[in-house]
């Protein structure tokens, strides 16, 4: 079966993000860019499906900027066999993304998307779910382990309180969470190789996709910046200012 | 304990604007070498270094390697990652696709190499010397002995050492003791202790092939009575697989100021009837083999002062954006604020900065030089970045290794009180930078070997062509606007000058009066690297300035460059004429005393 | 104008993020119905009929709803949303309202805006990105605003209502996913992303058996959730479902305590809109002190057991 795995390009998670003087977006001039670290785990878990003989294929798509070739790369150097890239520099939202993944599973037929359950820059949480929406396939979300036998994916997943594991038929989406795995360090040999393997380029357009933004970000600011409070000596004078200054016990 | 992120983007600027990436990448057979791939390399070795190697090298230190009855035991963490060092395939990299390598120029695999030395050098040298035996054996081994070893130790399933030194015999290796019996079957019995011998033994790696310098029957006296052979801590069987233990043992470790967590072995060969050894080459030429490998060690041993400098650096500069203690000299009556903000903090870190990357530039050249004189079709070429790398070496080794000393003491500085506590992890840079203007030939003698084999021997053909090059950029400075580069010009200039008198003095003086040349040699050395060093931050910042005109790439990396490159004018280079009044006047004073005044 | 607000409950019982959900919809304004989709859950039904504020409550009673799966309550929504004619569709950014909303917002072919912390207007909200280290303000341009609410942005709407309770059909039930099993944390404290006082702890505690030792008898004394550091959840001393930060839950309680947490900026997104925050630390340059209320440098072993016994 083949898996598509969809990877995006953020700010690298050890980068602070900075607002742009005038406030209307983040800045990204010249910021060290990387795979969204919840994407890298969902490569790894399709890498995994196919190092077990579950997956026979696994096809990375990108969407966005031409330099998202570079995380293609990435993923291909991880092991993937095939990248799409999805070109345009148009601001992409979750829904925008939904369909253009729409289109692409349609054409690819996979029986298996896997994604990060949010990218660590609009911290959406969103796509995956719109994907299985729009295909009318299951979702599950919020990944800890993945089984795949006979035509079904059996998913442990991550809720409030505790896990809850979810049987649902094929194809499905998969969003990944934190704990579904370690992923790998791409090996030298599988770097060098990835260079050569196939990457191909579409608009859009050609997908017949209309990815206009729905929602307009007015303004972007840094929340007020919590002051350090008071030292206190002991815990005695902790329980006094506790009781007697915050009253909070 | 601190992170370690690799400086990609220095890295990549040094490799592309003055190491000549893409005049390399045209070189035969390092085709593949092209910008995007060598940028994929670069992150994943950053990610690999960062994520793997560098949380060990806190509690490597901590833990240190321990040996119990002729075993080693590695810290903690590191035999996985050792293991996954091997299944990732980077100990391949630079080495002959032939045995399995992925044949990739110097160049690229010296910013590797820097990487994993940043994040963990007591790690860092066990695929170091196993590099260093690969090249050996591949420069002089037979086909068979390159068909039995290189392989397995490419690959990284089997590790190399060096085992050189004996406990009468350091710097001066003629009086290497070792011997070695010839046996009916062509193999030879090998007798003798070696000591400091890096990674001799321990638990990561299957089998361990010690290169061994030992004297046969028939060898005469001196440094051509030396041969070369192959130990294996292991037997290999004719089908490849592993056979007897070979009569070779470690018989202790030692306890060090520094890199605790590479084992430092005393060795013993033939306590038990003798060791099993396979000669390299020919007989008596063992000592020429090892020097030609030396060379490539020892650019290696200054790269591991730039690394080691780096990672003082980011843990310095990580302390001073953190730490919160007293008040912005420039604002009045403002808050406590980063210690980042006092000037004497900043001249500190622009101290570390500054070097840090004068010194990777000009190691990262000189690797360039060395794929070109591997490479290039072109003879003169070749001859040419030859000579270059081999004026270069004993200076980058040298320098870069004596810098990492102050700088990492720099490191230290920066966190006041809390840099003297170990817990700190500043404190390890120091300690492990120690070794590092010690081994692979101390900096006197790398100073001995610059000014006389380097300089003096070819009548200073090499070092003349280097000072006009270097004073030819003169023009394209004085070509730019503004004060940096009208300062950076001067200092250049300077130094050239500074440089080029001592040369003078060298050449005038080496044959008849030795001593005293030799007593201002490591200031000469240092004088070379001041200026070499400088002459690449010029570089630099004329690379970055036509780079910021031309509005491609980061406008605040360029800018930082050229600052940087002005800062090691106004503060590095008024050294240069310091050290040459040194060399020119100071012989005498060294000498002055007889042995009884001390 | 009106607002869909689907309740997130157990069939018995609300849960506490579908009060702070009523008070966004309530400054977003317009008449609020609240949905109870579940099985058997007519008293959860009752209970949002009595919440201040609420115009109607419309309940879906079916065994297909028992397990809240996304495919079968997005279904469900988008049905209820498009006959009413709702302008705005709210829930919690919990698990649950994570999982089934963007369904909601794709099959409704709109933007979902995620995880809101402040209303602005009926069209603009205000909203984390980057882990909260960057407050983003959005205007959907939708007909349809399909919302989810970070619970430590709103307070918690009171009771004082009595709206009437109106049965809805049930929807398919769409068949393709099913709940295999739960294993849900069974405690008898107050639920991490609810409480009012939070005991974290990190890896300063050295192991599980010294978390649990120490801190258990500290949140008994004071009614606290336990939580953790990501440090103590990779450590192996605590599951992974105590974790407070960028990666786990996001709380903001009356009261945070922060014991053996040097406070990396992933915790600190966590936790960092906490009304009083106090760190219990012996590395007084722990950046946790930077957004601590009350700080105390001391040895947590015996610190802890001190301030248990003081209160």
């Amino acid at each position: 079966m083949k898996i598509l795995v969809p990877v995006k390009r953020v700010i690298d998670y050890n980068v602070r993000p900075r607002v742009k003087a005038d406030g209307s977006a983040v800045d990204l001039a010249n910021v060290k860019m990387a795979m969204n670290p919840f994407d890298e785990i969902a490569v790894e878990e399709a890498m995994r499906l196919k190092e077990a003989g579950i997956a026979t294929e696994v096809v990375v798509v990108s969407c966005g900027l031409p330099a998202c070739q570079e995380t293609l790369r990435t993923a291909l150097a991880l092991g993937a066999d095939r990248a799409i890239l999805v070109e345009t520099d148009v601001e992409l939202q979750p829904l925008a993304v939904a369909k253009l993944l729409k289109a692409l599973a349609v054409q690819e037929a996979p029986q298996l998307v896997i994604l990060g359950k949010q990218a660590i820059d609009d911290d959406s949480s969103q796509t995956g779910q719109m994907l299985a929406a729009l295909m009318g396939w299951p979702q599950a979300v919020f990944a800890s382990k993945v089984t795949v036998v006979d035509g079904k994916a059996k998913v442990a997943r991550e809720v409030d309180g505790g896990t809850e594991t979810l049987e649902v038929s094929l194809p499905a989406v998969v969003t990944t969470d934190l704990r579904l795995n370690e992923p790998r360090y791409a090996t030298l040999p599988n770097i060098m190789k990835a260079k050569k393997k196939p990457l191909v380029t579409v608009k859009p357009a050609d997908l017949g996709v209309d990815v206009a933004p729905r929602l307009a970000t007015l303004k972007v600011a840094e929340p007020a910046k919590r002051k350090a409070g008071a030292m206190v000596a002991d815990v005695a004078a902790l329980v006094d200012k506790l009781k007697n200054e915050a009253k909070v016990i | 304990m601190s992170n370690y992120a690799a400086p990609i983007r220095d890295m990549q600027f040094v490799m592309k604007e003055l190491a000549g990436l893409d005049r390399v990448a045209a070189l035969p057979g390092y085709e593949e070498a092209s910008p995007d791939l060598v940028d994929a390399i670069l992150e994943e070795a950053g990610k690999f270094a960062g994520g793997v190697l560098a949380p060990l090298n806190f509690s490597g230190d901590q833990e240190g390697s321990r040996w119990q009855d002729g075993a080693v035991t590695t810290p903690a963490g590191f035999k996985d990652a050792y293991q996954q060092f091997v299944d990732n395939g980077w100990p391949a990299l630079a080495c002959d696709p032939e045995y399995g390598g992925q044949g990739l120029p110097r160049l690229v695999s010296m910013v590797v190499r820097e990487m994993w030395k940043a994040s963990n050098m007591a790690f860092s040298l066990c695929p170091m010397l196993t590099q260093g035996a690969i090249e050996a054996l591949a420069l002089a081994g037979s086909d068979e002995l390159k068909q039995t070893f290189l392989p397995n130790m490419v690959s990284g399933h089997w590790t190399g050492t060096m085992n050189l030194t004996e406990p009468g015999a350091g710097s001066d290796l003629a009086a290497v003791r070792s011997r070695a019996e010839p046996q009916a079957d062509g193999t030879y019995k090998i007798f003798g202790q070696k000591i400091f011998i890096t990674w001799g033994e321990h638990d990561v790696a299957e089998n361990i092939v010690h290169l061994v310098l030992a004297r046969t029957p028939t060898a005469p006296a001196g440094v051509k009575g030396i041969s070369l052979f192959v130990v294996p801590k292991f037997m290999v069987n004719a089908d490849g697989g592993l056979g007897e233990r070979n009569d070779a043992w470690c018989a202790s470790i030692e306890h060090k100021l520094g890199i605790h967590a590479s084992p430092t072995a005393v060795m013993v060969f033939g306590d038990h009837g003798g060791a099993t050894g396979y000669l390299v080459g020919e007989e008596n030429r063992g000592l020429e083999y090892m020097f030609i490998m030396m060379n490539e060690a020892r650019i290696a041993v200054g790269l591991e002062g730039v690394a080691i400098s780096d990672r003082a650096y980011q843990q310095a500069l990580a302390y001073a954006k953190d730490r919160i203690q007293g008040k912005d000299m420039r604002v009045r009556g403002g808050g406590d604020v980063p210690i980042i903000r006092h000037p004497d903090v900043r001249r500190m870190l622009m101290m570390m900065k500054s070097q840090i990357e004068a010194m990777r530039a000009l190691a990262y050249v000189v690797a360039s030089a060395l794929d070109h004189a591997h490479a290039s079709p072109d003879a003169n070429d070749r001859a040419r970045n030859q000579a270059f790398s081999d004026l270069m070496i004993p200076v980058v080794k040298g320098w870069c290794t004596e810098n990492a000393n102050d700088i990492t003491s720099l490191g230290v500085q920066v966190h006041g009180g809390m840099g003297f506590i170990e817990e700190t992890g500043a404190a390890q840079h120091y300690r492990d930078a120690r070794i590092t203007a010690i081994y692979e030939g101390t900096t006197g003698i790398q100073a001995l070997d610059l000014i006389g084999r380097k300089i003096a021997r070819e009548n200073g053909a090499t070092v003349k062509a280097v000072i006009a090059e270097m004073s030819a950029l003169d023009a394209k400075l004085a070509a730019q606007e503004g004060a940096d580069f009208a300062t950076i010009r001067k200092a250049l200039a300077e130094g050239v000058a500074a440089v080029s008198a001592c040369v003078d003095f060298i050449l005038a003086n080496f044959a008849k009066e030795a001593a005293l040349v030799a007593a201002g040699s490591v200031p000469f050395l240092k004088l070379m690297g001041v200026v070499s060093g400088g002459w690449q931050m010029a570089r630099a910042a004329l690379a970055a300035d036509a780079l910021l005109k031309e509005g491609s790439g980061d406008p605040a990396f360029y800018r930082a460059k050229i600052a940087t490159s002005r800062f090691y004018a106004d503060h590095v280079m008024p050294q240069a004429a310091g050290l040459a009044r040194t060399m020119l006047e100071g012989g005498e004073s060294v000498l002055a005393l007889e042995e009884a005044q001390f | 104008m009106a607002i869909l607000l689907i309740a997130e409950h157990d069939n018995a019982r609300l849960k506490a993020a579908t009060l702070n959900t009523l008070t966004a919809a309530a400054k977003i304004g317009g008449d609020i119905h609240v949905l109870v989709a579940g099985s058997g859950c007519g008293p959860a039904a009752d209970a949002a009929a009595r919440l201040a504020g609420v115009a109607k409550v419309l309940v879906a009673d079916a065994a297909h709803y028992g397990d809240q799966l996304a495919e079968n309550l997005a279904a469900l929504v988008v049905a209820t949303a498009q006959a009413g004619g709702y302008s705005h569709v709210l829930a919690a950014a919990s698990s649950q309202g994570k999982n089934f909303m963007p369904r909601v917002a794709a099959l409704l072919d709109v933007a979902q805006v995620s995880d809101i912390v402040a209303v602005e207007s009926a069209d603009t909200f205000v909203r984390p990105i980057y882990a909260g280290n960057i407050l983003a303000t959005v205007k959907s341009a939708d007909a349809v605003k399909v919302i989810t609410v970070r619970p430590t942005g709103f307070d918690a709407a009171g009771e004082g209502g009595s709206a009437p309770v109106e049965a809805l059909a049930a929807g398919p039930d769409l068949g393709i996913s099913k709940v295999v099993s739960r294993e849900l944390t069974v405690s008898a404290r107050p639920e991490l992303g609810a409480a009012k006082v939070v005991v974290s702890g990190g890896r300063g505690l050295g192991s599980g058996e010294n978390y649990h030792k120490l801190l258990e008898p500290l949140a008994d004394k004071l009614g606290a959730a336990l939580g953790a550091s990501r440090a103590a959840v990779d450590a192996g001393f605590v599951p992974n479902d105590y974790q407070v930060g960028q990666t786990g839950k996001i709380v903001a309680p009356q009261l945070y305590i922060a014991v053996g947490i040097s406070g990396a900026i992933q915790h600190l997104a966590g936790m960092k809109e906490s009304k009083v925050i106090v760190a219990i630390n012996k590395d007084p340059e722990a950046p946790i002190f930077q957004v601590a209320d009350y700080g105390l440098v001391a040895d947590l072993f015996t610190a802890i057991p001190e301030l248990t016994a003081a209160l």
